[in-house]
């Protein structure tokens, strides 16, 4: 389940501001999402295969140039398409965890 | 303190990427390949204080094992192997062929997917004409060494006929004959070298599902 919606995770992190990989890694990484770092990378392929997000390259003050991650407008659309999936299954296995409960 | 085998340790890394990414079709297998490149380069540029081996260890350890990371992809990308592809009588008649019969041999060697290109050229240019191009080759040296073969017989005072000949110098006989040796021999390790890579090149290649 972690795997799946790791994808949306990452195109969730992008919704504001384009990323790079390392960033997404450093935000991935704190919540325990993602723990071996080099298994984004094919994700992020995949991601730009399917037309989800577009990369460019830039320039870095402080380093190698780096391949920064952009949401495309279907992204978007997948993304927000996932939040309201998300939203009632959570909401439905919350109430099953909390019937479990009383029960 | 330093890293004095930083650039080992991320080839070997690299390497063992390319090698277990063999599987994946070459575009996506660069990519990755390029990824990771980045990445280290971006992860050693963050480190703070003084490289060390055990830096860039962590590192690669923190990115996986490259295994790890090529199944993911296979995964991601809907990579599925494809079955090996199984040599059988085709290779074994190229590698037989190719000395012996070079132009059936080579015609064999490059309809068989069995080997890489690199390996078909090797096959073919080692030598060109396999043994019966050497035997002729062989034959014309000898016709053109013989005219230079001098021989001058004298007879003096009735004794017998004394032949002094004169055959090419020695160290061109010791050369011609390591060369005629290495010549007789390629054949046979070109074809050895055909089969081993036979061997190696089972896992057969990929393609997008």
């Amino acid at each position: 389940m972690r795997r799946g919606a790791l994808e949306y995770c990452v195109l969730a992190l992008m919704r504001d501001t384009p990323r790079y990989a390392f960033d997404l890694i450093d935000a991935l990484g704190k919540t325990g999402m993602l723990t071996t770092e080099g298994t984004l990378y094919p994700l992020l392929s995949r991601l730009r295969r399917d037309g989800l997000v577009k990369t460019e390259w830039r320039e870095s003050t402080d380093g190698p140039p780096r391949r920064y991650y952009e949401l495309t407008a279907e992204g978007r659309r997948a993304l927000n398409a996932f939040r309201t999936e998300w939203t009632a299954f959570r909401a439905a296995v919350d109430g099953i965890l909390q019937e479990a409960k009383k029960s | 303190m330093t890293a004095p085998h930083a650039e080992q340790l991320i080839a070997g890394y690299l390497a063992r990427l390319a090698d277990a990414g063999a599987e994946l079709p070459r575009e996506q297998r660069n990519e990755l390949i390029e990824d990771m490149r980045s990445h280290i380069a971006e992860a050693r540029s963050r480190e703070s204080g003084d490289e060390t081996d055990a830096s860039v260890l962590n590192i690669l350890d923190r990115l996986g094992e490259p295994g790890v990371v090529v199944a993911e992809a296979r995964d991601r990308l809907g990579v599925q192997a494809i079955p090996a592809y199984r040599p059988g009588i085709l290779e074994i008649a190229a590698v037989v062929l190719l000395p012996l019969i070079w132009p059936i041999g080579v015609i064999l060697l490059w309809i068989s997917p069995a080997w890489k290109t690199r390996d078909k050229l090797i096959g073919t240019l080692l030598p060109p004409g396999g043994y019966p191009a050497l035997f002729w080759l062989g034959a014309a040296v000898a016709v053109t060494n013989g005219e230079g073969v001098g021989c001058s017989g004298v007879g003096v005072n009735g004794q017998p006929i004394q032949f002094s000949c004169s055959g090419p110098p020695a160290w061109q006989m010791a050369l011609g004959t390591v060369v005629a040796i290495v010549l007789l021999i390629l054949p046979l390790v070109t074809a050895g070298y055909l089969a081993v890579r036979l061997r190696w090149g089972r896992q057969g290649a990929a393609r997008p599902a």
